[in-house]
C-alpha cells in the first residue's frame, strides 16, 4: 500500500481555503516526514550536482530494493528478520563467481574455474540462488516466531557471512573477487555511473511493482491476516505456514537481484560487504521508514543514504568516523521511534 | 504447526545427542591428552558464555524481553578496562582518556545516585524534614557522588588510591550484612546485640586491612578496574531501564518494540565505542602471568582457571540470593507474574532496576574475561550477546541452573567441533546447534517451571 493521495476533494476545499493547510499538518508526521526528506533530497541534489546525485542514485536504490523486499517479510507477514543481508549476499556472490574472469590461485583447494557469464544471464540465476537458500533456510525457520526468530535469523546472517568468509575454494575468502561483469547488450556496456544508476532504478521499479502487486492482492491479503492472527488465518483455510515461505523466497529473491546489482555496480566484493552490522542496518531502515508500506522503505532507504552523505559534510565531524557517527545517529533515532512511534514514520503496523 | 513435527522431533533430538555424544566420545577414545586440552578449553571458553547467560536468563526471566543493550555493556565492561589501564600499561599509545567520556559517565552515575537516594531515603524522611531541604541535600550528594565517579575515571594511575578505599568500605558492609542476615535466620533474635557488635568490629577491621591492602599495592588496579568497569557497565544499565524502558512499558510496548529499541541502542553503543577507541582490536593486560601448568598433557592457564571460578561463583551467589533472600522472592514473583506481584506490595520498578543493574554487571564480567582471554574489538558485544542468547536457549530459556549447563555446553561443543573443522567455522557451528536444538528441542535441557 502507498500512502493514499489525498482525495479531490480534499484538495479542492483546501485551494479554496489555503490556510486550513496549517491545521490539517498539525501533528501529521506522516506528512513532514515526507515533505522534510524529500526537500532535504531535493536541496541536496541542487547543492551537490549531477554526478554526486547519479551516485546516491545507485545507493539508493540498491538499499530501496532492499528495504522494499524486507518490509514484505517484516512489515507485511510480521516476521522481525535481521538476516536479510544473507540472500543479498548469495546474489552478489552469484553474480561475481559467473561473471568474473580473474584468475585465483588456491593454496589449499587449486585454480578457482572462472565462466564468465554476461551479467544478464547471471542476475537470473543470482535471484534464483537466493530463493533456493531461502527455501531451505525457510523451511527450517517456519517454526520459530517472535523474539526466537530474531535469534536464529541473526544465526542465518553470521553464517552467510561466516560462509562467504571460509569457503575459499567457492567465493575466494577475504581476498573478494575482482572484475565483476558490468552490465551489456551487444556491445552496448553500461560502464558510466549514469548507465549503472538507471539500470539499478529499473531494477528498483520492477522490485517495487512486484511488491506493490502483492501486498494489493489477495495473497497480500492473506499475509497481513497471518500477521494479525496466524490461528484465524489457519482457521479460514489458510496454510499459514505455506504462505510465509513463500514470501519469504519472493523477498529474498528481490534482495538477491539487488545482490547482483550491488557486485556489478562495485566490480568488487569481498565478504566485508555481508556482516551483521550491515543487516542490522538494514532492519532499522526498514522500520525506521515505516512497517507495511512500500512507500516508507523507499523514504527510509532515502534518509538512510542522505544521512550518511549528510554527515559527510559536517564541519566539526571527522571524515573516518562518519559511518560510525551515522550508526549513533540512526540508533538514536531508532529508539526515539520506538518510543513515540512505534510503527516508524509512515508505517501502517507496530510491531 | 508445532505439533505437527512433536512426535518425530523427539526422535530426531535423541539421534542427534546420540551422534554428539558419540563423536565426542570417539574423540576423547582416540587421543585422551588432547581431548582433555579441548575440553578444558571449551569449559574456559563457555566459563564467558555461561556467565553471560545467567545475566541474560535473570533479565529475561524477570521482565520477559530481549535486552540486548546487553551485548553492549560486555563490550563497556571490557573497553571500560582498557580505559583505565591501557595509559600506564601501554605506556601512553593510546590517548583515550577524555574528559568528554569521563563527564557522561559521571552524569550517568550522579543520575544512578539521585534515583538511590530517592528511593530509598525520599519516602522514609519525606515526614521529619521538608521536601525543599531534602531535595537540595540529595541533589548536592548525587553531585558528589558524580564528581567522585569522574575523577576516578580522570585519574586512573591512581586507581588504588581513590577507589581503593571505597571498593575495602562496600566489601566490608557486603560482608557484614551477609554475616548478620546468616546469624538472625540461623538464631533468631537470641544474642543479637552482641553478634552484631561481634561483626561490625570484625567488618570494620577488615575495611581497615583491606584499604590498606589495596592503596599501598598499586598491582590491584587492574582488580579495581574491573571492578569500577562492572560497576559503570551496570549503572548505565540502570539508567536504561529508569530511563526508557519503564516508559516505553507504561505505554504498554510489545516485548519485539522493546527488542528493537534495545537493538538501537545497542547500534548507538558500539558505534560510539568504536569512535572513541577506533575499531582495531585492542589487547587487554595479562592478569595472572601466561605461564601455563600442565595438567596430564593439557596445558592450563590460571586465567582460565579463574574464569572458570568465577562463572561458579557468580552462579552460586545469584542462586542463594534468589532462593533465600526477600529480595530474591521479590525477583521471582515478579517473573510469574509482575502485575500480582505490584498487587501484594513489591516495588517492581525498584526490584525490575537492581536486577537490570546485577545482570548487566555480570555481562560486564563476561565481557572482560573475555577481552583478558583474547582480544577487545567495538564488534565483541553482539557476539557474546548471541553467544549467552545462545547458551540460555539450550539450557533451556529463564532457568538459572540450564544457563550454566547451556554455556559450559555450548564452549565444549565448539571446541570439540572445530578440532576437525577449522577454528573459523566455530560460529556456525553455534549456531547450527541454536537452530538444531530450537527446531528439535524447543523446551531446553532444563526448562523453567
Amino acid at each position: 500500500m502507498l500512502t493514499r493521495p489525498p482525495s479531490w476533494q480534499r484538495l479542492s476545499e483546501l485551494a479554496r481555503n489555503p490556510l486550513q493547510a496549517f491545521a490539517l499538518s498539525r501533528n501529521n508526521v506522516e506528512l513532514w516526514a515526507n515533505l522534510l526528506i524529500i526537500t532535504f533530497a531535493v536541496v541536496f541534489m541542487l547543492w551537490k550536482g549531477a554526478t554526486f546525485a547519479v551516485t546516491l542514485g545507485t545507493v539508493f536504490a540498491i538499499w530501496a530494493m532492499l528495504s522494499v523486499s524486507l518490509n514484505l517479510v517484516v512489515g507485511f507477514t510480521g516476521l522481525l528478520s535481521i538476516g536479510h543481508i544473507g540472500f543479498f549476499g548469495v546474489g552478489a556472490y552469484t553474480v561475481a563467481i559467473l561473471t568474473s574472469t580473474t584468475a585465483y590461485e588456491n593454496l589449499r583447494t587449486g585454480a578457482i574455474p572462472t565462466f564468465g557469464w554476461p551479467f544478464f544471464a547471471a542476475l537470473p540465476v543470482a535471484a534464483i540462488a537466493a530463493g533456493l537458500v531461502a527455501l531451505l533456510v525457510g523451511i527450517a525457520f517456519n517454526r520459530f516466531r517472535d523474539d526466537i526468530y530474531v535469534l536464529v535469523s541473526f544465526g542465518f546472517a553470521i553464517i552467510s557471512f561466516n560462509v562467504f568468509l571460509n569457503l575459499r575454494g567457492i567465493t575466494r575468502g577475504a581476498f573478494g573477487i575482482h572484475d565483476v561483469a558490468r552490465p551489456q547488450i551487444g556491445s552496448w556496456v553500461f560502464d558510466t555511473e549514469l548507465e549503472l544508476m538507471l539500470m539499478a532504478m529499473a531494477l528498483m521499479v520492477i522490485v517495487v511493482g512486484i511488491s506493490w502487486f502483492i501486498v494489493s492482492s489477495s495473497f497480500g491479503r492473506v499475509l497481513t491476516a497471518i500477521r494479525e492472527d496466524e490461528q484465524v488465518a489457519e482457521v479460514f483455510g489458510y496454510h499459514a505456514s505455506h504462505y510465509k515461505l513463500a514470501v519469504w523466497v519472493i523477498s529474498a529473491m528481490m534482495a538477491g537481484v539487488a545482490g547482483g546489482m550491488f557486485s556489478s555496480w562495485t566490480t568488487f566484493i569481498d565478504p566485508n560487504s555481508f556482516i551483521l552490522l550491515e543487516s542490522v542496518l538494514l532492519v532499522s531502515i526498514v522500520i525506521l521508514g515505516g512497517l507495511a508500506t512500500i512507500w516508507g522503505s523507499l523514504l527510509g532507504a532515502l534518509a538512510f543514504v542522505l544521512l550518511e552523505e549528510g554527515m559527510r559534510f559536517l564541519p566539526f565531524l571527522p571524515q573516518e568516523y562518519v559511518g560510525q557517527a551515522r550508526q549513533v545517529v540512526l540508533g538514536i533515532l531508532l529508539v526515539l521511534l520506538m518510543v513515540f512511534r512505534p510503527q516508524g514514520l509512515v508505517g501502517r503496523y507496530k510491531l | 504447526m508445532i505439533s505437527y513435527f512433536s512426535s518425530a522431533d523427539r526422535l530426531v533430538a535423541a539421534i542427534l545427542v546420540i551422534a554428539v555424544v558419540a563423536y565426542i566420545g570417539w574423540r576423547v577414545l582416540t587421543s585422551p591428552e588432547q581431548a582433555l586440552q579441548f575440553g578444558f578449553n571449551g569449559l574456559s571458553v563457555g566459563a564467558i558464555y555461561a556467565l553471560m547467560a545467567i545475566g541474560f536468563t535473570l533479565v529475561y526471566s524477570t521482565v520477559w524481553f530481549f535486552d540486548l543493550y546487553y551485548g553492549a555493556a560486555a563490550a563497556l565492561g571490557a573497553y571500560g578496562v582498557f580505559y583505565l589501564r591501557s595509559q600506564e600499561w601501554l605506556g601512553g599509545i593510546y590517548q583515550v582518556n577524555t574528559p568528554v567520556v569521563n563527564i557522561i559517565f559521571a552524569v550517568v552515575v550522579a543520575g544512578v545516585a539521585a534515583w538511590v537516594l530517592h528511593t530509598t531515603l525520599y519516602g522514609r524522611l519525606q515526614q521529619r524534614v521538608p521536601p525543599p531541604v531534602l531535595r537540595t541535600l540529595g541533589g548536592i550528594l548525587a553531585l558528589v557522588v558524580g564528581a567522585y565517579a569522574g575523577a576516578v575515571l580522570m585519574f586512573p594511575s591512581d586507581l588504588h588510591i581513590l577507589f581503593g578505599p571505597m571498593a575495602a568500605i562496600a566489601a566490608a558492609i557486603a560482608l557484614f550484612f551477609l554475616a548478620r542476615f546468616t546469624y538472625s535466620s540461623m538464631l533468631g533474635r537470641r544474642g543479637y546485640k552482641i553478634l552484631t557488635f561481634v561483626a561490625a568490629s570484625a567488618a570494620l577491621a577488615l575495611a581497615l586491612f583491606l584499604g590498606n591492602a589495596l592503596v599501598s599495592s598499586p598491582g590491584s588496579k587492574l582488580y579495581l578496574s574491573w571492578v569500577v568497569s562492572c560497576l559503570l557497565a551496570g549503572s548505565v544499565g540502570l539508567a536504561l531501564y529508569r530511563g526508557l524502558y519503564v516508559r516505553m512499558r507504561q505505554r504498554s510496548r510489545s516485548p519485539l518494540i522493546m527488542l528493537v529499541a534495545s537493538l538501537g541502542i545497542l547500534l548507538a553503543l558500539s558505534a560510539s565505542i568504536s569512535i572513541v577507541f577506533e575499531s582495531a582490536p585492542r589487547p587487554l593486560p595479562d592478569p595472572f602471568g601466561s605461564v601455563p601448568w600442565t595438567l596430564g598433557g593439557a596445558n592450563i592457564k590460571g586465567f582460565n582457571l579463574f574464569a572458570i571460578a568465577a562463572a561458579f561463583v557468580g552462579f552460586v551467589a545469584l542462586l542463594i540470593t534468589l532462593k533465600w533472600t526477600p529480595f530474591g522472592r521479590a525477583v521471582r514473583a515478579i517473573g510469574d507474574d509482575e502485575e500480582v506481584a505490584r498487587v501484594v506490595g513489591i516495588n517492581t520498578t525498584v526490584i525490575v532496576a537492581i536486577v537490570f543493574f546485577v545482570g548487566t554487571a555480570f555481562a560486564a564480567m563476561a565481557g572482560i574475561l573475555n577481552g583478558h582471554d583474547t582480544a577487545i574489538q567495538p564488534r565483541m558485544g553482539l557476539l557474546l550477546l548471541l553467544k549467552g542468547w545462545i547458551a540460555s536457549v539450550v539450557g533451556g530459556i529463564g532457568n538459572l541452573y540450564g544457563a550454566l549447563l547451556g554455556g559450559f555446553l555450548l564452549g565444549v561443543i565448539e571446541q570439540f567441533a572445530i578440532w576437525d573443522l577449522a577454528g573459523e567455522w566455530k560460529d556456525v557451528v553455534a549456531f547450527v546447534l541454536l537452530i538444531l536444538f530450537l527446531s528439535f528441542w524447543p523446551q531446553g535441557l532444563l526448562p523453567r517451571k
